[in-house]
């Protein structure tokens, strides 16, 4: 049986690949009669298939609560948008080099014309490919790392390539006969479109639920764990999501009307919503200050990191580093709230003890919970992770599902022990957040 | 994979320089100095089959003989200019959509002179 998050991923990729599949259908002999419309034909596919691509990307993008979870979670489904995208300007940027070597079988003159011809369709073409190229560019790093803030602004409005793409595509035409270029072309739009529309006006005027900042506290010194009371409908989430936060409070020093995706700490039959968050950049320190009586919104939730409730009990194993310490947190008291046992160990890997956090409440959770045990490794006393220690915490590694979530060195040396563990990775799942 | 989108970038750049530098060096083909073919419409009427096939776009006269078997879409579009005036087929395509300028490109290797004008 093939899992949900298989068929997602399948259905999207047939969806993106479907347009050159019917091209292909209508190629004839002249299209590979010789060399020259060898290149010709290619080039053609290379663009239709990167537009294909190009859109379905853009779909992805729209963000929809609840969208994700069939795809692994939101950062899964970004990955997928990453991968299309970037195969997509792989391909946008072959199809008129493959047009105009097509063409140099007639004369390099000729091949010259395809690239710079003053038809309006190729304007339009090359509108559109520059303009990938500018929205791409910080995306790639081409130039070096761009601000998060920044990046974003610029990849929001990326949508417009799209749109410059397909007056391109409209107006040459050449590879699909006229309905099935309607019927593909209008209906992928159409979605895309829908995503758009989502991400722009939906989203902003009614996804984002406005909270209010009801307790204040401090873990650690660089941490502040924040409850928020909803001003009108609460959000309904599985323990281990997150969400979208923005901070509508003027008085903080940074990242006000900025959203930056935290993980949920609360378990979700709390009346308050919780949320840890690390200064890790301006407007995560600049929330480090937030007082009681701050207005925000929560988008969301987001994220299928452990199981959906009703699906069978297996045992975990859970690995936490540092902040990434939230899910599992919210499981815990989840589970502690619940007053339900819970097979797992954690292994819990921090600097020192000053940076252990929450470390009072999870020995309390821990004692609560039957079949729950909490393991400690700290960094300065004994050094990386290492696959003894994960032994001696967990003799039975291999039945267990591993669930990672920390600063990515920790994920990547984490998931190396546990595949030489002999886990498979479908056993080991990962929540990063580099992407978001 | 942003390796590979780069390396792309960087290669396509390669690619669009190369080929605009060299077709710019290549020394043009100068025509010969000689007077050109003049072809009536009665001229290019006699050759309307797929076996024999002339049409007159844009002034000039093309012998599209054997490219018809070459071309994209079913001969039946073609070949119902033959022998004909077919400006109107070249930027329409039949439907209100130019050929592309490969396609102007590709016309003029078939191209066997220009259309005289009734006097």
């Amino acid at each position: 049986m093939y899992s949900t998050r298989t068929l997602s991923h399948t259905a999207i990729w047939i969806t993106a690949l479907l347009p050159g599949l019917v091209a292909l259908g209508f190629l004839s002999d002249a299209d590979f009669s010789s060399a020259s419309s060898c290149l010709n034909t290619l080039g053609r596919l290379a663009g239709i298939w990167g537009l294909a691509l190009l859109l379905v990307a853009t779909m992805l993008c729209c963000r929809v609560p609840g969208f994700d979870v069939p795809f692994g979670g939101l950062t899964k489904l970004w990955k997928l948008h990453h991968r299309l995208g970037s195969l997509a300007f792989i391909l946008l940027l072959a199809h008129p080099i493959l047009l105009a070597l097509g063409a140099a079988g007639i004369s390099l003159q000729a091949s010259a014309a395809t690239l710079l011809s003053t038809q309006s369709a190729i304007i339009w073409g090359w509108v559109a490919l520059l303009a990938l190229m500018a929205f791409m560019a910080p995306t790639m790093s081409f130039f070096g790392e761009p601000k998060y803030q920044r990046w974003k602004l610029i990849h929001r409005i990326a949508g417009i390539t799209v749109t410059f793409a397909l007056i391109h595509t409209l107006m040459l035409n050449r590879a699909l006969p006229g309905h099935w270029s309607t019927i593909i072309w209008g209906l992928l739009t159409l979605l895309a479109l829908a995503a758009i529309s989502y991400r722009w006006l939906f989203s902003l005027w009614h996804a984002r639920q406005p909270y209010v900042v009801s307790k204040v506290e401090h873990p650690a010194n660089n941490v502040v764990e924040l409850s928020l009371e909803a001003r009108e409908r609460p959000l309904k989430y599985q323990a281990g999501q997150f969400v979208y936060l923005t901070p509508h409070d003027p008085a903080l020093a940074d990242g006000v009307g900025e959203e930056h995706p935290y993980t949920l700490s609360s378990s979700p039959l709390e009346k308050e919503l919780r949320i840890a968050i690390k200064a890790l950049g301006n407007a995560s320190r600049a929330l480090q200050n937030i007082t009681v009586g701050g207005k925000v919104t929560i988008e969301g939730p987001y994220g299928a990191f452990f199981p959906a409730p009703g699906q069978p009990h297996e045992p975990e194993l859970w690995i936490a580093g540092g902040i990434g310490i939230s899910p599992f947190l919210a499981r815990i008291r989840h589970y502690a709230h619940r007053q339900e046992p819970l097979d797992v160990r954690l292994v819990y890997c921090v600097q020192d003890e000053s940076r252990l956090l929450f470390g009072d409440e999870l020995k309390s959770l821990f004692a609560k919970v039957p079949g729950s045990r909490l393991h400690v490794h700290y960094y300065y006393r004994q050094g990386p992770l290492t696959a003894d220690f994960l032994a001696s915490c967990c003799p039975d590694l291999g039945v267990r599902t591993a669930y990672v979530c920390g600063p990515t060195p920790l994920m990547d040396l984490t998931e190396r022990l546990l595949k030489q563990a002999g886990v498979g990775p479908a056993k080991i799942v990962t929540e990063e957040f580099e992407l978001l | 994979m942003k390796k590979t989108a780069f390396a792309a970038f960087i290669a396509f750049w390669s690619s669009v320089i190369t080929l605009l530098v060299t077709a710019a060096l290549q020394p043009e083909v100068i025509a010969a100095d000689v007077e050109e073919k003049r072809f009536t419409l009665d001229e290019v009427a006699q050759h309307d089959s797929v076996g024999d096939c002339w049409m007159a776009i844009m002034g000039q006269v093309y012998d599209f003989t054997d490219y018809i078997p070459q071309h994209p879409v079913p001969p039946v579009i073609i070949t119902a200019w033959c022998g004909k005036e077919a400006t109107e087929g070249m930027t329409t395509k039949g439907y209100g959509n130019d050929h592309s300028p490969f396609a102007y490109q590709l016309m003029d290797t078939y191209r066997i002179g220009i259309l005289a004008v009734a006097e």
